[in-house]
C-alpha cells in the first residue's frame, strides 16, 4: 500500500501523456501544446492517459473519436477544449467530463486530470463502445478462425492480403489498410483507404472531408487571410502570418522526420516571430542542413510535375515545382513593394521545404518594408497554402492529386510527401462556408 | 583457462550496470532533448524525470489487443534485455575484471546482436496490429543489411589482437587504440550501433511515420520493459564500442574502470545526440547504402587492420 502510494505520487509528477484530437479550428492550439511544460503529446492513444478533444468535432468523427477514447489504457480521462463550439457526443457518454472553454485553461486542466488519475482521486473512464470485435470472426469458418478458403474471410479479425501487381511487375500480396482520421502524421480528419504491398502504397483513396458541414472556425493563423478576402488588410500583418504559418508547418514536418526537439525550437520561434527575425530563420535553415533532413530524408522524394499542379493555385507546392503562380502578383500594393514570387524547379519534397523557408524569409522582408501598406485586391488572396477564394481552398484542390502523389511510394516517403503538401481539411471547409456565415468581421 | 567471475557476483554486477546505464541513457536523452529544443534544463526534472516516467508506466494498465500473442508480447522485452546483458557481460570493466571472457567473446557478442532481430520481430508481430508488424519487418530489412558491416567492423579489432577474446582485444590496444589504428572502424561501428538499437536516424521500426510502429500497442509495463530493454542495448553497444575501439581500460591518471565508464559515456552521448540532431533516413536508401558502401568500406577497414600486422 505504501509502495503503491509512493509510485502514484511519483507518477503524478510525471508529464501528462496526452493524445490530442484536433477538431475544427484547433490544429494550431494543439500543436502549440508542445511548448507547454508538464505535458507530452504522444503518437498513440496506448501511451496516453489524457485524451484531449479540441475544437469542433463533426458527427462524422464521433465514432472514430469514441474508438480512440476506448483505446487509451486505464487510468484515463478526457479533457474537452470547446471554445464556443458545441461539445461532441462523447461528452454525454462520460460521467464526469472536464470541459474547458478558454485557451489558458487547457494545460492546467490536463495536468490536473493527470495528477488526479495517478493519485487515484479520479476514477478511470469506462469504455463508451461495447466490447466487441471490429469484424466478427470468432467461430466463423472451418476452424473457427474467421477465414474461409485460402485467402477469404477475416482470420483473427484482420483482413487477408489479396493478390495485386507490384511495381516490379510481379503479383504479390496486397493488404487493405485504412489510416486516419486521427493518425498523428496526417492532417486531422483525413482518412486514406490504402492498399499496401509490403512497405509500398499501391493504391490510395481519400474519404470525404468530415469537416465539410462543420467548420465555421478557421484557425487563428488563417484569419488574416480570410479577412483579406473581403477587405483590405495590412500587408505586414499578412506576411508575418504567412512566415509564422510556414514555421509552424516546419515544426510539424520536423516531428515527422524524428526531429521533434528541434521542432519545439522552431515552434517557439514561430509563436514569437517578428519582421526582424529574418536572421533567426536563416540560422534555422543552416541547422537544417546539418540534420540532413533535406538530403537523405526528403531529397528526390515525391517529385510533382508542373503539369499536375498547373492551375490548382497550390501555392508553395506549385512554386516548388517551377510554377510562378501567386495571387500576390495581381495585387498593386505587392507590385509597389517589388514583389516577385520565388519559384524553384525540382518539385521534390526537399524543394517544398526549401521553398517555404525561403518564403518565410521573403515574407519577413516584405513585412518590414510594407509599413502601413494594405492589400488592394479582394476576393482572391494568396494564403500560406495557396490561393484562397470564397468557396475554394488550396487543400480542397490539392486533395485531387493526393492519391497520385503517394501511390508507388514507400510508407515513410508517402508520409513525407503528405506532410510537405501542408493540407488542412478544416481550412478547406472553412473557406467553403461564405464569409457572412463564418461570422468574420 | 580463462577467468570467469563467479556467477553470484557476475549476475548482480551486470544487472546493476545495466540498470544504472538505462537510467543514465534516460537522463542524457532528456538533457540533450532540452538543449536542442532550447528549453532550460532543470536538474531535478532531468534526474527525477526517468523515475517518474517509469512510475507512470507502472500505474498504467497493460492493454491487450484482439487475438494478440500474449507469450510473445511478454517474452520479447525479456529476450531483448537478456541479449543486452549477454553483450554487456563480455565488456571488461578493468584489466582482469570481466563477468565473462570466453575465447570466442567476439562471436558471442555478434550472436547476441544477430538475435536482436528475433526479439524485435516477435515484439512487433505479437500485438496483431498492422503498423506494429510493419515496424517488425522494417527491422528485419535493416538488420539483414547492417549485420555484415557490423561483423566486419568488429573483426578489424580482432586482427591486431590475434584473438577473438574481448579482453585480448582491449589488451592489444595498450600502445595504439583501434580508433587510431583503423580509423574507419569506430564510425562504421557507430552507424551500425544506431541501427542495432534502432535509435535516431535508424529508428525506422518505431518511427514517427508509423506512430511508434513496433511499440504502437504497448502500454503500462509492456512499454516500460521494452523501453528499458532498448536503452540497455544502447548501453551495451556503447560499452563494447569503448572496449573495441577506444582502448577500454587504457588511459593515464585515472583507474581503468573510470576510463571504461568515461569512454562509454562519451559514446552514449554521441549515440543519443544522433537521435535529436539527425533526421530519419529512408529505409530503401539505407539498405542500398549498407550493401554498396558500408560493406566495401568495412572490408577495406579489415585489410587496413591486417596491413598493420605485416
Amino acid at each position: 500500500v505504501v509502495l503503491s502510494s509512493v509510485i502514484g505520487r511519483l507518477a503524478a509528477g510525471a508529464d501528462a501523456r496526452v493524445f490530442a484530437v484536433a477538431g475544427s479550428g484547433a490544429s494550431e492550439a494543439v500543436r502549440d501544446l508542445r511548448l507547454a511544460d508538464g505535458l507530452r503529446l504522444v503518437d498513440t492513444p496506448r501511451a496516453a492517459d489524457v485524451l484531449l478533444v479540441a475544437g469542433g468535432i463533426p458527427p462524422a468523427l464521433a465514432e472514430p473519436l469514441a474508438r480512440v477514447h476506448d483505446a487509451l489504457a486505464h487510468p484515463r480521462a478526457t479533457v474537452f477544449w470547446m471554445p464556443g463550439v458545441p461539445p461532441p457526443d462523447l461528452v454525454a457518454a462520460l460521467s464526469a467530463p472536464t470541459i474547458v472553454t478558454d485557451d489558458d485553461g487547457i494545460v492546467p486542466a490536463v495536468r490536473r486530470a493527470h495528477r488526479e488519475l495517478m493519485t487515484g482521486e479520479r476514477v478511470s473512464e469506462p469504455p463508451v463502445l461495447p466490447d466487441e470485435d471490429a469484424v466478427p470472426w470468432r467461430g466463423v469458418g472451418p476452424y473457427g478462425q474467421g477465414g474461409s478458403g485460402m485467402t477469404g474471410g477475416t482470420p483473427y479479425g484482420r483482413p487477408m492480403a489479396e493478390l495485386g501487381a507490384d511495381r516490379d511487375g510481379l503479383r504479390l500480396d496486397v493488404l487493405p489498410l485504412s489510416v486516419g482520421p486521427f493518425f498523428p502524421r496526417f492532417p486531422s480528419g483525413l482518412v486514406l483507404d490504402l492498399k499496401m504491398a509490403g512497405d509500398v502504397v499501391v493504391e490510395a483513396v481519400a474519404r470525404d472531408n468530415p469537416f465539410a458541414e462543420e467548420a465555421r472556425r478557421p484557425t487563428p493563423g488563417l484569419q488574416p487571410f480570410l479577412r483579406a478576402l473581403s477587405q483590405p488588410v495590412a500587408i505586414a500583418e499578412l506576411e508575418v502570418a504567412r512566415a509564422r504559418h510556414h514555421l509552424r508547418w516546419l515544426a510539424d514536418a520536423l516531428l515527422a522526420h524524428q526531429l521533434g526537439s528541434l521542432g519545439v525550437r522552431v515552434l517557439r520561434l514561430a509563436t514569437t516571430l517578428t519582421p526582424d527575425d529574418a536572421e533567426a530563420v536563416e540560422r534555422l535553415a543552416r541547422t537544417l542542413t546539418f540534420t540532413q533532413v533535406l538530403r537523405w530524408s526528403t531529397g528526390g522524394v515525391g517529385r510533382l510535375s508542373p503539369d499536375l499542379l498547373a492551375g490548382l493555385g497550390a501555392g508553395p507546392v506549385a512554386r516548388a515545382s517551377g510554377l510562378a503562380e501567386d495571387a500576390r502578383m495581381d495585387d498593386a500594393s505587392y507590385g509597389a513593394l517589388g514583389f516577385e514570387p520565388i519559384a524553384l524547379v525540382e518539385g521534390d519534397t526537399a524543394t517544398r521545404w526549401r521553398l517555404r523557408l525561403a518564403e518565410a524569409i521573403q515574407s519577413l522582408d516584405l513585412a518590414r518594408r510594407a509599413g502601413d501598406l494594405r492589400t488592394e485586391q479582394v476576393g482572391r488572396v494568396e494564403g500560406p497554402r495557396g490561393t484562397l477564394e470564397p468557396g475554394s481552398s488550396p487543400t480542397e484542390r490539392l486533395m485531387a492529386i493526393v492519391p497520385r502523389s503517394i501511390e508507388g511510394l514507400e510508407w515513410g516517403d508517402a508520409v513525407a510527401v503528405l506532410t510537405s503538401l501542408d493540407l488542412s481539411l478544416d481550412e478547406a471547409a472553412a473557406a467553403r462556408v461564405p464569409a457572412a456565415a463564418r461570422g468574420v468581421a | 583457462v580463462r577467468p570467469y567471475a563467479p556467477i553470484e557476483i557476475a549476475v548482480p554486477v551486470v544487472a546493476a550496470t545495466l540498470i544504472a546505464g538505462v537510467y543514465l541513457v534516460a537522463v542524457i536523452d532528456r538533457v540533450v532533448a532540452a538543449l536542442v529544443a532550447g528549453r532550460s534544463v532543470s536538474w531535478s526534472s532531468a534526474l527525477l524525470g526517468p523515475v517518474r516516467s517509469a512510475a507512470f508506466l507502472l500505474v498504467q494498465q497493460r492493454m491487450v489487443t484482439e487475438r494478440s500473442d500474449a507469450p510473445g508480447w511478454t517474452l520479447a522485452p525479456a529476450l531483448f534485455a537478456g541479449l543486452a546483458a549477454v553483450a554487456l557481460a563480455l565488456v571488461p570493466l578493468d584489466s582482469g575484471r570481466v563477468a565473462a571472457d570466453p575465447a570466442t567473446g567476439f562471436v558471442v557478442f555478434s550472436a547476441a546482436i544477430a538475435m536482436v532481430m528475433i526479439a524485435v520481430y516477435l515484439h512487433g508481430w505479437s500485438p496483431n496490429s498492422p503498423f506494429a508488424l510493419h515496424g517488425a519487418y522494417r527491422y528485419s530489412a535493416q538488420a539483414l543489411s547492417f549485420q555484415i558491416p557490423f561483423l566486419l567492423a568488429m573483426l578489424a579489432t580482432a586482427i591486431p589482437a590475434e584473438s577473438l577474446s574481448i579482453v585480448d582485444i582491449v589488451e592489444a590496444q595498450e600502445s595504439v587504440w583501434n580508433v587510431v589504428r583503423t580509423p574507419l572502424g569506430l564510425p562504421l561501428y557507430l552507424v551500425v550501433g544506431v541501427g542495432v538499437s534502432f535509435w535516431g536516424p535508424l529508428n525506422l521500426p518505431e518511427g514517427a511515420d508509423l506512430a511508434d510502429g513496433g511499440s504502437l500497442e504497448d502500454s503500462g509495463v509492456a512499454r516500460l520493459s521494452w523501453t528499458v530493454a532498448r536503452y540497455a542495448m544502447l548501453v551495451a553497444v556503447a560499452a563494447m564500442g569503448a572496449a573495441g575501439f577506444l582502448g577500454g581500460w587504457w588511459g593515464p591518471w585515472l583507474p581503468g574502470a573510470a576510463w571504461v565508464i568515461v569512454k562509454t559515456l562519451v559514446l552514449l552521448v554521441v549515440l543519443i545526440a544522433s537521435g535529436h540532431l539527425l533526421a530519419r533516413v529512408r529505409i530503401e536508401s539505407f539498405v542500398v547504402f549498407a550493401w554498396v558502401i558500408l560493406i566495401p568500406l568495412a572490408l577495406f577497414n579489415v585489410f587496413l587492420s591486417g596491413a598493420f600486422l605485416l
